[in-house]
């Protein structure tokens, strides 16, 4: 009988995973609500709220919603990737079975990164509609381009989140109260420039804080952002972005080592 | 031979069937009375919300009295998270445990036992719009004259008890539904649209207006403006009325929903599931 590569079996893995997140987001609507609902209603609040204030305030209230469209998915989805197999009383088969954990929880954040750039799209549509015509976008694919990255770096800190929300019975409470606070910090909606200095050190822990700002040096002429302008930025994001890798990679680790040592991590 | 059991039986059943769902089942099975919870609800959501949205309105030009409109705005509309969600999801976390079908075959009153799991989530609406209110004056420049505060303290009083009814009438709902929670987020992030929270309602479109009016958070948030800004008694007299009919609308609009779909779930067997 024929051995099926290691490689295959992971890839498998992820996609069996991506496909069952699909079909559970479908079964479950509520994931409707931080990755559409909210962010198209922020989108509406922002676009009266900037109205006239000037020529690219469109895309300050398309790009700000779309971020929360994200945030939001990252925060109660990415967050939920190994949060809902202890819940569940999966965790211990899943990590039992041959293909690494990590894989499985892949293909659950590669979903959300889907549904939140998703989100976005649905947040850009409806925004347009109520103000009836299209952003001014210097750099369209430029534009696109850096929103997917923005998503990336949004889907490693949902990665390490995930990982780390494994050990505390407060990740819910985390993203109840967190959640203005993140889109507060990252500066969704605004530059975090506008912010006290002594948050802007917190704020830059996080890579979509980099990535955002990038975006609007990008799609906003005159912006005015962290002053080492856009290259840095990116550089800024792709550095923090990998940092968080490898933590969530290192904590992934342990909490695959601890299930198999002592097999009571779905004890809550 | 039969006998009826003397009125004093049922009056100590009203009252201790309101009394464990009013503390102890909030504290139990219902599970919102948790430290982090509560001291997330009444002391941070405030604060994020009103930063958030008040950096929004800097960021579009808004002025000092915009700051203020939206501050206020959001300290009245985190009153949401703690009626309605609270009250919303007493449902779903009965259905998700499995009791709702024991409750609903038990001689409990009924209005006891809905209204008295309202009673923590008034007293905590009412905490969390104190405490966003001390925010807007301390942090966003609301003026608060000291003589507006005995009316603001009736406007608060009320638009609580109105929005802890309107959860109930969400709750109700959700014995239907299979869960509260999308119903609960619809009104809460509606509300910060259509309730006049973060601009004058009278901005948006006729037809927004009018459902915008149909919420109780609406017209608890006129009031509390109306207080903040020291309008007349008479002006007061009418913003009260109005929410109290809100209030009363939605409790009884509760009552009669929970009495529905209690029914059909006796008659199915099956809604009262999750």
């Amino acid at each position: 009988m024929a051995v099926e590569p290691a490689h295959a079996s992971r890839s498998r893995a992820t996609q069996a995973s991506l496909r069952i997140s699909l079909l559970m987001f479908m079964a479950d609507p509520q994931w409707l609500i931080p990755s559409m609902i909210a962010p198209v209603v922020f989108g509406l609040v922002a676009f009266e709220l900037f109205r006239g204030a000037g020529p690219y305030f469109l895309t300050y209230a398309i790009l700000g919603a779309g971020m929360m469209s994200m945030w939001g998915q990252t925060l109660y989805g990415s967050g939920w990737a190994i949060g809902q197999d202890r819940e569940f009383g999966t965790l211990e088969p899943t990590i039992q079975s041959p293909s690494p954990y990590v894989y499985v929880v892949l293909g659950r954040v590669l979903w959300n990164v889907v549904s939140g750039l998703f989100g976005g799209a649905i947040v850009y549509l409806v925004v347009v509609v109520a103000a009836g015509s299209p952003p001014a976008v210097p750099d369209p694919v430029g534009f696109v381009v850096l929103f997917v990255f923005v998503m990336f770096t949004l889907a490693s800190v949902g990665i390490l989140f995930s990982a780390a929300w494994v050990y505390t019975r407060y990740s819910g409470f985390i993203q109840n109260v967190g959640e203005f606070a993140f889109y507060v910090g990252t500066g969704c909606m605004f530059p975090v420039v506008l912010l006290p200095f002594w948050t802007n050190p917190i704020a830059l822990i996080f890579p979509p804080t980099w990535a955002l700002d990038a975006l609007r040096y990008l799609s906003i002429p005159g912006y005015v952002g962290f002053g080492w302008g856009f290259w840095p930025d990116i550089a800024g994001a792709v550095g923090t972005t990998l940092v968080y890798i490898l933590i969530a990679g290192t904590i992934f680790r342990r909490v695959e080592r601890h299930v198999l040592a002592k097999g009571n991590l779905s004890e809550f | 031979m039969l006998t009826s059991a003397p009125p004093s039986v049922n009056r100590v059943s009203f009252w201790r069937t309101f009394w464990t769902n009013a503390v102890i089942a909030p504290r139990t099975t219902l599970g919102f009375m948790r430290v982090d919870f509560v001291l997330g609800t009444v002391f941070i959501i405030p604060l994020t919300q009103m930063v958030f949205f008040v950096f929004v309105v800097q960021v579009g030009g808004g002025g000092a009295s915009e700051i203020a409109f939206t501050a206020l705005g959001n300290a009245v509309a985190t009153v949401t998270y703690s009626s309605i969600f609270s009250v919303c999801q007493t449902t779903d976390s009965e259905k998700q445990q499995g009791t709702m079908e024991h409750l609903l075959v038990t001689p409990s009153n009924r209005i006891a036992l809905y209204f008295g799991r309202g009673l923590i989530p008034i007293l905590l609406s009412l905490a969390t719009v104190t405490v966003g209110i001390f925010y807007a004056v301390a942090l966003f420049g609301v003026h608060l004259a000291p003589s507006s505060l005995p009316s603001l303290a009736v406007s608060v009083t009320l638009t609580a008890f109105a929005m802890v009814g309107f959860g109930l009438l969400l709750g109700g709902v959700a014995l239907y539904l299979r869960t509260s929670i999308i119903l609960g987020n619809i009104f809460l992030f509606i509300g910060l649209l259509l309730s006049g929270v973060n601009f004058p309602a009278s901005q948006l479109p006729p037809v927004l207006q009018w459902i915008g009016y149909g919420f109780p958070l609406t017209w608890g948030l006129d009031a509390v403006r109306a207080s903040v800004a020291g309008d007349s008694f008479a002006t007061l007299t009418v913003l009260w009325g109005a929410v109290a009919i809100a209030a009363a609308v939605s409790y009884g609009l509760a009552i009669g929903l929970w009495k529905t779909f209690e029914h059909k779930a006796l008659s199915t067997g099956s809604i009262a599931r999750f």
